[in-house]
């Protein structure tokens, strides 16, 4: 009963428009005081979660993904592929894929992907006859991929309300991250074979093909740094930000000298805009995790799932379900940091690993962000094509249903994501 | 009432390039330790130092430029006049939240300071230096939404942030 009023109320001010960190954090102080205990918590829980040394990789991130994306790297990350692979069946769907999938190893954020890789993309594939809500599509769930291949904020975020291992989020990311790019450019060679539409664009010269490898070089430099450097240990993840951020200045400064002064204020304002709107939900979310423990509330919805939820298969599609649903509305993070502490310890307790539990939630989250009528990329690509919501919606069913089929296979093979942190 | 804004602003700003500093301070960290092979004891901890206050002092501007991240699925669909009500309930329990959070985290800040508390890492700093940020960040996030709970009445205001970041 407690569990159902606390839910209820906060759905309640969340739907009503408090923002999500002083929904989450304001109930918290409500239960907090209702319950006898000193609200003297509220401050505390804020201070220790800014204090925690892997949040700072957020901003550095950020900094990261809005410097590359001001210094025009997408334009030319997408040339390079594009001049490699453009003349394939379905060609530009592939290279948006594969150049989604690159600047998702440099980017933690799924609007940086979408943003980035769409600006260039849609009008290019909309010139060469590619159905437009297939484009759409394409670009809202390629962008999904931003967090889901490291580096990935809402990993962090994850990592930090479990108490695991960034790193080992990260790596485990790689395994799924790679099969859904896989599983989106057969879709789109298919498409492109039995859709048709579109026209083919010729094969690029070995010089051209040579001259867009090498502007696009520093920056696949910069994705192969931050992976082996987070694989092999001599980064934190927090530190490969900060080299990250480091770097991007310097690819964009000095070798394509495309990041003016005014850009890169704006790329500073712009992530610490986003920092401290996700930092301050985090925050939130450990007073509203502190009340809740405090009640019992994670114990009594683990006795509640153990007692009535038979087997683990059962629990994923409820899980699944659920996540869905909520997706409609809300944002990822807000997903993650209401649902971890809810959830994981069911989770661990019908044998799940945490680390798998992570990489799931991820994937359980892209879905959020490309599912009507709440979707952060569904917005970011209404925005890039000046198009309707409704035109964008449409497109992404059939990559939702890839999304879908990606779980299942991770659910079917753990290993697809365990293999690389914990096998290799 | 723009005095306030205005010191939001500048705040939220000063906190962007605070975030910003910690860039450079970590890429330090790891340039000593691998070329230098000589750690320095300071960069994490003003590292952090800077990500608290830049997060807590961007607070009220994120506010003032209706940045926070909320759900505007249901109230999208309201009225006017509903949309007003509920922007001035949020920004009610914003005004709570931060009150709270600004006078027990000054409680927090004068009984380090009195005590003379530090950090206990190899840095030492006193506790207070950190603990300093909570009753600023959020006496401007309250004083800001008392801007913005006066000003509901002079123009209308659907929402208090985006569905999204």
């Amino acid at each position: 009963m407690t569990v159902l009023l606390i839910l209820l109320c906060l759905f309640a001010l969340l739907l009503v428009g408090v923002p999500v960190a002083f929904a989450l954090g304001g109930l918290g102080l409500g239960m907090l005081i209702f319950g006898g205990f000193s609200p003297l918590m509220v401050p505390q829980a804020i201070l220790s979660t800014l204090d925690g040394f892997i949040l700072l990789a957020v901003p550095l991130f950020l900094l990261m993904s809005n410097i590359l994306l001001k210094g025009g790297v997408g334009r030319d990350l997408f040339t390079a592929v594009q001049a490699w692979v453009g003349h394939w069946p379905g060609g530009l769907a592939v290279a948006t894929i594969l150049s989604c999938g690159l600047f998702a190893a440099i980017s933690g954020s799924s609007v940086a992907t979408a943003a980035t890789i769409g600006t260039v993309a849609i009008p290019e594939m909309v010139k060469r006859g590619y159905g437009k809500r297939f484009v759409y599509g394409l670009l809202a769930a390629g962008g999904t991929l931003g967090i889901l291949i490291p580096p990935s904020i809402p990993m962090i975020v994850f990592g930090f309300v479990a108490e695991e291992s960034v790193i080992a989020l990260f790596l485990a990311g790689i395994g799924p991250g790679l099969f859904l790019v896989s599983l989106f450019v057969i879709f789109a060679m298919l498409h492109a074979r039995f859709g048709g539409g579109y026209t083919p664009v010729p094969a690029a010269k070995w010089g051209e093909r040579l001259s867009a490898t090498q502007r696009a070089l520093p920056s696949l430099a910069l994705a192969i740094l931050i992976v082996t450097g987070l694989y092999s240990g001599a980064f934190t993840p927090t530190e490969a930000a900060a080299v990250g951020f480091t770097a991007a200045l310097l690819i964009t400064i000095f070798w394509l000298r495309t990041l003016t002064w005014s850009a890169y204020w704006a790329a500073v304002r712009e992530s610490a805009i986003t920092t401290a709107a996700i930092l301050l939900i985090v925050a939130g979310a450990k007073v509203f995790g502190k009340a809740i423990a405090l009640y019992r509330i994670p114990q009594d919805i683990s006795a509640f799932i153990a007692a009535n939820i038979e087997g683990p298969l059962i629990f994923i599609l409820l899980v699944s379900a659920v996540l869905l649903l909520m997706g409609l509305v809300f944002e990822a993070l807000s997903m993650i940091l209401i649902m971890t502490p809810v959830l994981l310890p069911a989770a661990i307790g019908l044998g799940f690993d945490p680390i798998w539990f992570g990489i799931f939630m991820v994937i359980m989250v892209e879905c959020a962000l490309i599912t009507p009528p709440v979707g952060l990329n569904l917005y970011v690509i209404q925005a890039v094509a000046r198009v309707s919501l409704g035109e964008v919606a449409r497109g992404v069913w059939p990559f939702l249903a890839l999304m879908i089929i990606t779980v299942g296979v991770l659910y079917a093979w753990p290993d697809l994501a365990l293999y690389i942190p914990f096998k290799w | 009432m723009t005095i306030i804004t205005t010191i939001s602003r500048i705040a939220g700003l000063f906190g962007a390039c605070l975030m910003a500093a910690t860039g450079a301070l970590l890429t330090y960290e790891v340039i000593a330790r691998y070329f230098f092979v000589k750690p320095t004891i300071w960069a994490a901890e003003l590292s952090q130092l800077c990500l608290i206050w830049g997060c807590l002092l961007a607070m009220a501007w994120v506010l003032s430029i209706r940045r926070h991240i909320t759900v505007n699925a249901v109230t999208n669909l309201l009225p006017p006049g509903a949309q007003t009500v509920c922007v001035a309930v949020s920004l009610l329990v914003l005004i709570v939240f931060s009150g709270v959070a600004a006078i027990y985290g000054w409680g927090i800040f004068h009984d380090s300071f009195d005590r003379g508390r530090t950090t206990g890492s190899l840095l030492n700093l006193p506790s207070w230096v950190a603990e300093l940020s909570v009753p600023v960040g959020f006496t401007l996030l309250a004083a800001q939404a008392v801007v913005e709970l006066i000003g509901l009445r002079r123009a209308h205001l659907p929402s208090l942030g985006r569905s999204h970041e």
